[in-house]
């Protein structure tokens, strides 16, 4: 049978599934979409891309579509083509997976909402250009799928636009996307000219790469991907609901960055500057957002920072020349970052709008499913041995170790590491377990199975998701298989040195003693002080200087004083110094007759 | 004042200027020079002011002082060269005092002082003959002696007194004064190329002369000595004003007035002896005193000051406008 006919079959039929709500009401006035509609559509696309995935982990089909070719100039060809190789045809199940459970999640969580319909369109539309991003087999249309996740990024993070931090969140984010496309549309510009193409296949080069494209590249990755320089976004991004929060920012959008690295390493494979550079920045960001953290209040904001953190740990990994691996722990990190999403949703959903988790504690007993899936989910986040996240992240961690890189990037990987570790102890502790700090008559309940159904869907997918994906897929790079025990138990070390020290610090935090203040906290508190200086410093610095240079520098000085008032000054000057010599004494003209026969005189001689 | 005085006066100015014009001797010139300055101090203190006495004073010591070089140079001259023909000034001392006593004679920088508080305490008509019939017999021998002349000082004074002349006069609001200033740059004009081509000072001069006879006859008619008199003027003779506007700027040297005329000579002569960097500082500095011309212009004719009427004229005639000064002006535009 001809696999890959098949294969492309059902990855089309995928993709026209998910497009079904959105081309039908077109059509036919009597179809109206509804929420159930839409979440039935995508369970059906995650079933039918099931195929594709088993057709390839079978017989290691992969296959190239061209859909259409627009023949820009003479020489440049942009073909519209669909890459379905082991990158596409594995995140496809998984991202169409988690849009699933998030969505029959948001069916209970946006149950009042009066436009719930177009909520779902929009996290439809966001899927739809995710898959595209993903699917794409040249860099244009990655950029149609990398704008489209930016531009529906910024309207459902300003869902609620009556709130001004929404808005405000919103074009922050949508800003510092716009900063990273500046450095995707260099990439493809330099590729334009030097290579004469944007397909990925023939982007390899056999000498050194320039570093200029791959400097793009990084910029692109840092902007949507959130690393450090281009970070405060994601946290903003909060302000959106939580089905957003989940979809978006913790397992599709945030990782196109990282995806995009992967897909064009073949560029990165020998330029080790560009190398170094993603893996000290992914260091920098890690330890920056663990450090950020440790000292949230809000369930959200705690999630947002771990994502910003993994992100960061992709990165490294993306440095440490291994692509397949930063895969895998993205498709590992999706199930279980999305489940922590949902759980909190719930919780604060139960609590009555309530994310502050200084005011929560005790929902171990109030809400079983819940709470249990949240510790299923933090202990994946830390890597406990053979849950999903241990498979990527100890593997990681193995591979940094082993490695022959720059020992500062390791070190701050090693305590980014156990700074996870820290605070999600933390987040569980006061989250879960001690006494109750909530308002007494709070009506909880876990009773809709619209609520408890994707997260123990995802509970699941977060315990074995790390075991099917490595079982099946043969990595191309051999992970080293041996190494000291001291280098082969460092991760579990320092994750257990976080767990110790967080539950130490949490006693002395049950004990109600006024925290004290020192640097280090408040570095941590105010978010590193980065959203200060760069929002406000260099924004006034740039608009004031810009007013000065208009009204000062171009109204008063060339147009006035370099121009008719300056030359009037001077001749105001010329004509007050020369009254004052004509004093109307007689003897002082006299004088000066004098003085001027004598010099005449003189002058000559 | 006394018919028969001023009769003596005037006969003894026309006298004093005809000597001088016409003389071949020094001796003679001075001679001339001297009735001239004793015909017109009477003229000057004529209304016994106290400011017109000071005026008399300063321009008796001033002139006195002129004249008495005058003869010393033509001594000096006459002990090495043994002549005392007024053309034949060749020795270099002797020039440059003469030229120094011309300047004083005329109000060239830095021998002006005098001028503007002279003009200032004598009568306007007393000011026009101060500022046309009195600079000519000192012009005249300039003129004779310009082949012996310094250019280098010559250029000095000229470049000196337009600068001088204009930045000065963009402080006045006494009319007189302005008139004074005025002078004061165009003899500038004059002296700068007197050394390169005498009858191009000699036009520039006789212009000059019709043109500030026109603004004073004007200016005496209507009775003004000061800008805020100058903004009320125009009820008086409505047509006058519009011809002293016209007047006003010939003298600032505006194209296609005839004021225009000896300023683009002397420029295009001053660059045929290659001395552009004087061209160009004399045509700038003569921007200074288009700018007080436009004042005086602006007052006179531009700008109406806060009346309540309607009225154009005022309601007394005055006597008909002067046969001279319609003629004058005819000329000068």
């Amino acid at each position: 049978m001809d696999l890959s006919l098949a294969l492309n079959t059902f990855m089309i039929l995928t993709l026209v599934t998910l497009s079904t709500p959105i081309l039908l009401p077109l059509l036919s006035h009597n179809f109206k979409n509804t929420p159930d509609t839409i979440t039935n559509t995508v369970k059906t696309s995650f079933l039918i891309s099931l195929i594709p995935m088993t057709i390839h982990i079978y017989s290691g089909t992969e296959s190239l579509t061209l859909l259409w070719e627009w023949k820009f100039i003479m020489n440049f060809k942009i073909p519209i083509s669909l890459k379905m190789d082991f990158y596409s045809l594995t995140f496809f199940p998984i991202a169409l997976f988690v849009s699933w459970s998030i969505l029959q999640f948001a069916t209970w969580y946006m149950a009042s909402d009066p436009h719930i319909t177009k909520f779902f369109t929009y996290l439809l539309f966001f899927l739809m250009a995710m898959l595209i991003l993903i699917i794409a087999n040249n860099l244009f249309v990655l950029f149609i799928g990398w704008e489209g996740v930016g531009i529906m990024s910024f309207l459902l993070i300003s869902w609620w636009h009556g709130r001004a931090e929404a808005n405000t969140a919103a074009l922050q984010a949508v800003l510092y996307n716009r900063v990273g496309d500046v450095g995707l549309i260099l990439c493809m510009a330099w590729l334009a000219s030097a290579m004469n193409t944007w397909e990925i296949q023939q982007l390899s080069s056999p000498t050194q790469t320039p570093t200029l494209p791959l400097l793009g590249l990084i910029l692109a990755a840092t902007g949507k991907s959130a690393q450090f320089g281009l970070h405060p976004w994601l946290p903003a991004a909060m302000e959106g609901p939580t089905p957003v929060s989940a979809l978006l920012h913790s397992s599709t959008m945030v990782v196109a960055g990282i995806f995009l690295l992967i897909r064009t390493h073949p560029l990165f494979n020998n330029n080790q500057t560009a190398l170094t550079l993603c893996l000290c920045l992914g260091a920098l960001s890690t330890l920056f957002a663990a450090t950020c953290a440790l000292t949230q209040n809000d369930i959200k904001k705690i999630i947002a920072f771990s994502t910003s953190s993994q992100l960061g740990l992709m990165m490294v990994t993306i440095g440490l020349n291994l692509p397949e691996l930063a895969f895998l722990h993205i498709s590992t990190h999706a199930f279980f970052k999305a489940m922590l999403f949902l759980c909190s949703g719930s919780i604060i959903h139960s609590l009555n709008g309530e994310q502050d988790i200084r005011k929560m504690g005790g929902l171990q007993k109030m809400m079983p499913t819940t709470t249990s899936c949240l510790t299923i989910g933090n202990l994946a986040l830390m890597g406990t041995p053979f849950l999903a996240g241990f498979y990527s992240k100890d593997q990681i961690i193995e591979s940094l170790s082993t490695s022959y890189l720059n020992t500062w990037a390791l070190l701050m990987t090693l305590l980014a590491t156990s700074f996870t570790a820290v605070y999600t102890i933390r987040m569980t502790v006061l989250v879960q377990t001690g006494f109750v700090r909530i308002p007494s008559l709070t009506p909880m309940n876990e009773n809709n199975p619209a609520v408890t159904s994707p997260i123990t869907r995802l509970a699941l997918g977060s315990i074995t998701a790390g075991f099917l994906i490595t079982s099946f897929i043969i990595p191309t790079k051999t992970p080293t298989m041996t190494m000291p025990l001291q280098i082969k138990m460092t991760a579990l070390v320092v994750t257990a040195l976080g767990i110790i020290l967080a539950l130490e610090i949490s006693k002395m935090a049950q004990t109600l003693l006024l925290t004290k203040q020192s640097s280090f906290s408040n570095f941590s508190t105010s978010l590193g002080y980065f959203n200060p200086l760069t929002h406000r410093l260099t924004m006034s610095n740039s608009l004031n200087g810009g007013q000065n240079i208009a009204s000062h520098l171009i109204d008063l000085s060339w147009y006035k004083i370099m121009g008719p008032e300056g030359l009037a000054n001077l001749q105001l000057m010329a004509t007050k110094a020369f009254t004052s010599l004509h004093s109307g004494l007689i003897k002082s003209y006299l004088g000066a007759f004098a003085l001027s026969i004598i010099i005449i005189l003189m002058s000559t001689y | 004042m006394n018919p028969p005085a001023k009769l003596i006066f005037t006969i003894s100015l026309i006298l004093g200027t005809t000597i001088t014009i016409s003389s071949n001797h020094w001796i003679m010139a001075w001679a001339g020079l001297e009735i001239n300055t004793l015909a017109i101090l009477p003229m000057i203190s004529k209304s016994h002011h106290p400011r017109s006495i000071e005026a008399a004073t300063k321009y008796f010591l001033t002139q006195a002082a002129a004249s008495a070089l005058v003869l010393f140079s033509s001594m000096t001259n006459a002990w090495h060269t043994g002549q005392w023909d007024i053309t034949q000034l060749s020795h270099p001392t002797s020039s440059l005092i003469l030229t120094s006593a011309i300047a004083m004679k005329l109000g060239l920088v830095p021998f002006h002082f005098w001028f503007p508080e002279v003009l200032q305490g004598s009568p306007l008509l007393t000011g026009l003959l101060l500022s046309t019939i009195m600079k000519l017999p000192p012009m005249t021998l300039l003129y004779m002696t310009s082949p012996s002349l310094n250019p280098t000082l010559l250029t000095f004074l000229a470049i000196l007194s337009a600068a001088i002349g204009g930045w000065m006069g963009l402080n006045q609001t006494q009319i007189r004064k302005i008139m004074a200033f005025s002078s004061i740059s165009h003899l500038g004009w004059m002296a700068i190329i007197i050394v390169y081509n005498p009858k191009l000072t000699l036009l520039n001069f006789y212009l000059y002369t019709m043109m500030t006879a026109t603004v004073f006859l004007t200016l005496n008619s209507i009775k003004v000595h000061k800008l805020s008199t100058l903004m009320t003027a125009w009820t008086k003779i409505p047509s006058l004003n519009a011809m002293l506007l016209l007047t006003l700027l010939s003298l600032a040297g505006l194209p296609p007035l005839t004021g225009f005329l000896p300023k683009w000579l002397i420029i295009q002569e001053l660059t045929k002896q290659e001395m552009i960097p004087a061209a160009t500082l004399m045509a700038l500095l003569s921007l200074l005193s288009l700018f007080f011309y436009l004042r005086l212009a602006y007052c006179t004719t531009i700008t109406l000051p806060p009346h309540t009427t309607n009225h154009m004229k005022q309601w007394r005639t005055g006597k008909p406008t002067n046969f001279l000064i319609a003629v004058l002006a005819t000329m000068s535009m």
